[in-house]
C-alpha cells in the first residue's frame, strides 16, 4: 500500500520544488549545448558577420561571407578582423581606424596585407619575378591572383595550372616548376595524411607535426621565389628532412601493428582458455549425472 | 617438490579447510547458469580496473598543464603503457555493460525480493557509484572529449530544483570546468569512490554468502512463494558445490570477459577514444560534436526531449530512486516467477526498450 502513496508524493514534491528553481546554469546550458549547433566557429560571433549578412547589405557582400565560410582561413579560425583589423566584438566601433580597422587594401598593398602573417612568403615573393613585375607595373600577379581573396583554399600543386598561369605567360615555365616541386610536394601530402591518421589512432605526433610544419612552411616560402633552379637545388635537402619524419611515422605504424598483434594474441589465448574451461565444466556436470 | 610447497602453505594457512568451508560446502542452487556469474565477473572487472588504474597512477600527473602530456607519455613512451591505458578505458565501459546485464538478470529472476532487498539496494548504489567513477575518470586525461563531456554532464544536475546548481558548482569547483574540477575529479576517481565501492562490494558479497544464492523461480517455484519471517540461509543441499562446478562457470565467464576485452582492443581499440580524445582540452574551442558516453545517452536524450527540463531531471531522479528501492515497491504477496507476472515483465521490458530507444536516439540526434 505504501508504494502507492510514496510515488505520487515524490512526483508532487519534485514538481512543486520545480517552481522554485533558479535558472542561470540551465540558461547557459540551453544556450550553449542544447539549442545552439556545436559547429559555430568563434569567428562567427562578430559584428562583421552580423552586418555583412544582414538584409540591408548589398548581396555582393553576402557572397564575401559565404566564400570566407568555405575557406581554409575559416577552417583555421582566421576571421575577418585578423586581416582587416577593427573591433568585431563592438558593432559601433568595429570599423573605426582608432580600433585598427584597415578595410580592403589597395592593389599595391596586397602583399603587405597578406604578409602580416605569411612573412617569409612575402619576402621571397617580392624578390621573385612575380613580385618585381607587380611592383614595377602594378599589374603582375599578387597573392589574390593565384589564391583568391576570400575563398582561399589550402595551397596545393593544383594552383599551378594552365588556365591560371597562361593568363600572363606560357604554361611551359610553370610546368617546369611543377615538376621540380613534385617529389617534395608528394612527400608533404603523404606525411600530412599519415600524421592525421596516427593522431586519430592515438599516437602522439606533436614533435613530427612541428618538424613537418617547419619544413612545409620553408618549402612553400622557397617556392614563392619562382626560381626553378633554387627549388631543384634545395629539393634533396627537404626530401632528406621529410624522409626522417617519414621514418618516424613508419615506426609509429609498426608500433600500432605490434599493439594489434599483441592484443590479438591475448584474445586468442583467452578464447582458447574459455573453451578449455567450458569443456571442463561440462565434464563435471556429466560426472554428476 | 610441489607437495612440499603445498604442505608448507597448508600448515601455515589451512588452505584446505578454507576451500572446503567457503567453496565446497557453499552450495549453489539448481539452475544456477552462466548468467548467475555476472556478479563475479563484475568483481573481476573491478579488480582489473583497480590494477590498471594503479599502473596508470604511477605516471599520471593530475594537473591541467601536465595531465594530457602525461597520458600521451603513458600511451606512447612507457613500455606497454598503451595496454594498461586501453584496458582501463575499454574495461570501464565493459564493467557498466556487465552490471546492467547483471541487474536485468536479477530483475527477471525477481531475486531482489525478501530477504534480499539490501543486496539489491547495495548493488544499485554500486552501479551509481561506478557511473560516477566513469564520469570522473573521463576528465582525467584532459582531452577535448573528456573536457566537453564533463562540461555537459556536470551541467545536467543544475536542472534539479533548489539543490541542482549547488551540485553542479560543487562538481566543478566553480562556474566552469577548470584545474579545480580536475583535482576534485581525480580525488573522487582514485580514492573516494573506490573506497565506497569496495565497502559496498564487501557488504554485497557478505549478504550473498549469508543468505546463499537465490534459486531460479522457474525451477523451484514453490520454495520462495512465501518469504520467510525469520533469517533462513538457503543452503541448497540438493544443489552443486560452489567449487568446482559453479567456480568453473565463473571462470569460463571471466575468460569470456577477457576475450571480449581483447577483441575490442584488437579490432576497435579507439572505439571509446574519438579523434578529439587525442587533442588537449581547450576551453576556447568547442568540438563539432559532443555527446556523453553511451551509458549517459538515454538520460541526456530524455532531458533534451522533454520540453520542461526540470520535469526531465525530476523524472530521472525519481526513476533512480524507484530503481534503488524497487524491492520495497514490488508487490509483497506476488510470486517470483516472472512468467506468471505479466505486468512486472512488461514494466521491465518497457523500461529496457525505452532506455535502448533513447540511447540510439541520443546517438544519432
Amino acid at each position: 500500500m505504501m508504494r502507492y502513496v510514496i510515488i505520487p508524493v515524490i512526483v508532487f514534491i519534485a514538481l512543486v520544488a520545480a517552481g522554485h528553481s533558479r535558472a542561470s546554469y540551465r540558461e547557459t546550458f540551453e544556450k550553449e549545448f542544447m539549442l545552439s549547433p556545436w559547429a559555430i566557429a568563434k569567428g562567427e560571433i562578430s559584428a562583421c558577420i552580423q552586418c555583412h549578412t544582414s538584409d540591408s547589405m548589398d548581396p555582393k557582400m553576402h557572397q564575401l561571407v559565404r566564400e570566407w565560410r568555405g575557406s581554409w582561413h575559416a577552417k583555421n579560425n582566421v576571421s575577418c578582423h585578423d586581416c582587416h583589423g577593427g573591433a568585431p566584438e563592438d558593432a559601433s566601433m568595429s570599423m573605426m581606424h582608432q580600433r585598427g580597422f584597415k578595410g580592403s587594401p589597395e592593389n599595391l598593398d596586397i602583399p603587405g596585407f597578406c604578409g602580416t602573417c605569411h612573412i617569409a612568403i612575402e619576402k621571397n615573393y617580392l624578390h621573385s619575378g612575380h613580385g618585381k613585375t607587380f611592383l614595377d607595373t602594378g599589374e603582375g600577379p599578387s597573392c589574390v591572383t593565384c589564391h583568391g581573396s576570400h575563398d582561399i583554399q589550402r595551397a596545393s600543386m593544383d594552383i599551378i595550372n594552365e588556365h591560371l598561369c597562361s593568363q600572363c605567360h606560357t604554361y611551359e615555365r610553370a610546368k617546369e616548376m611543377k615538376q621540380a616541386l613534385f617529389l617534395v610536394e608528394s612527400k608533404l601530402n603523404s606525411i600530412d595524411k599519415n600524421l592525421k591518421r596516427l593522431k586519430v589512432l592515438g599516437i602522439a605526433t606533436e614533435r613530427q607535426e612541428q618538424a613537418f610544419f617547419r619544413n612545409h612552411a620553408e618549402f612553400r616560402a622557397l617556392f614563392h621565389s619562382i626560381d626553378v633552379d633554387a627549388v631543384r637545388a634545395r629539393s634533396s635537402d627537404y626530401t632528406q628532412k621529410l624522409e626522417e619524419i617519414e621514418n618516424e611515422i613508419n615506426e609509429s605504424f609498426k608500433q600500432l601493428a605490434f599493439r594489434r598483434n599483441f592484443s590479438a594474441y591475448l584474445f586468442l589465448i583467452f578464447i582458447g582458455l574459455s573453451i578449455v574451461v567450458f569443456l571442463l565444466s561440462k565434464t563435471y556436470e556429466e560426472d554428476k549425472k | 617438490m610441489w607437495e612440499r610447497i603445498t604442505h608448507w602453505i597448508e600448515v601455515r594457512i589451512g588452505l584446505e579447510e578454507l576451500v572446503n568451508k567457503h567453496l565446497r560446502q557453499f552450495r549453489t542452487p539448481k539452475g544456477a547458469t552462466f548468467w548467475s556469474t555476472l556478479g563475479f565477473v563484475t568483481l573481476i572487472a573491478f579488480i582489473v580496473q583497480a590494477v590498471t588504474g594503479i599502473m596508470l597512477l604511477l605516471y599520471y600527473i593530475p594537473h591541467p598543464e601536465h595531465a594530457f602530456n602525461s597520458v600521451q607519455t603513458i600511451t606512447n613512451e612507457i613500455p606497454y603503457g598503451w595496454l594498461f591505458r586501453l584496458i582501463h578505458n575499454v574495461g570501464g565501459n565493459i564493467i557498466v555493460a556487465v552490471i546492467i546485464m547483471h541487474m536485468v538478470h536479477v530483475f527477471l529472476r525477481v531475486s531482489y525480493r525478501r530477504p534480499r532487498e539490501i543486496t539489491w539496494v547495495t548493488g544499485v548504489l554500486m552501479f551509481l557509484l561506478v557511473l560516477l567513477a566513469c564520469i570522473t575518470g573521463q576528465l582525467l586525461p584532459w582531452h577535448q572529449t573528456g573536457f566537453w563531456q564533463t562540461t555537459v554532464t556536470s551541467t545536467i544536475p543544475a536542472f534539479l530544483p533548489v539543490i541542482g546548481e549547488g551540485i553542479s558548482s560543487y562538481m566543478r569547483g566553480g562556474e566552469f570546468v577548470t584545474g579545480i574540477t580536475l583535482s576534485r575529479f581525480f580525488s573522487f576517481h582514485v580514492v573516494i569512490l573506490p573506497v565506497f565501492i569496495v565497502a559496498l562490494m564487501f557488504l554485497h558479497v557478505l549478504l550473498i554468502r549469508r543468505q546463499g544464492l537465490s534459486t531460479s523461480p522457474l525451477i523451484e517455484p514453490e520454495t520462495e512463494t512465501t518469504p520467510p519471517d525469520d533469517f533462513k540461509r538457503d543452503a541448497h543441499p540438493e544443489g552443486q558445490p560452489c567449487f568446482p562446478h559453479f567456480s568453473l562457470k565463473r571462470l569460463f565467464m571471466v575468460m569470456v570477459y577477457f576475450a571480449f576485452l581483447f577483441f575490442i582492443l584488437t579490432f576497435f581499440p579507439n572505439i571509446f577514444l574519438p579523434p578529439e580524445a587525442n587533442i588537449q582540452a581547450d576551453p576556447m574551442t568547442t568540438p563539432e560534436s559532443i555527446r556523453p558516453a553511451w551509458y549517459f545517452l538515454a538520460p541526456y536524450q530524455i532531458i533534451k526531449t522533454i520540453p520542461n527540463d526540470v520535469l526531465g531531471i525530476s523524472l530521472l531522479v525519481i526513476f533512480s530512486f524507484i530503481l534503488m528501492f524497487w524491492p520495497f515497491f514490488d508487490a509483497r504477496d506476488a510470486g517470483r516467477n516472472i512468467r506468471k507476472r505479466p505486468m512486472l515483465l512488461s514494466l521491465g521490458l518497457i523500461v529496457l526498450a525505452l532506455w535502448l530507444i533513447f540511447t540510439i536516439w541520443g546517438m544519432y540526434s
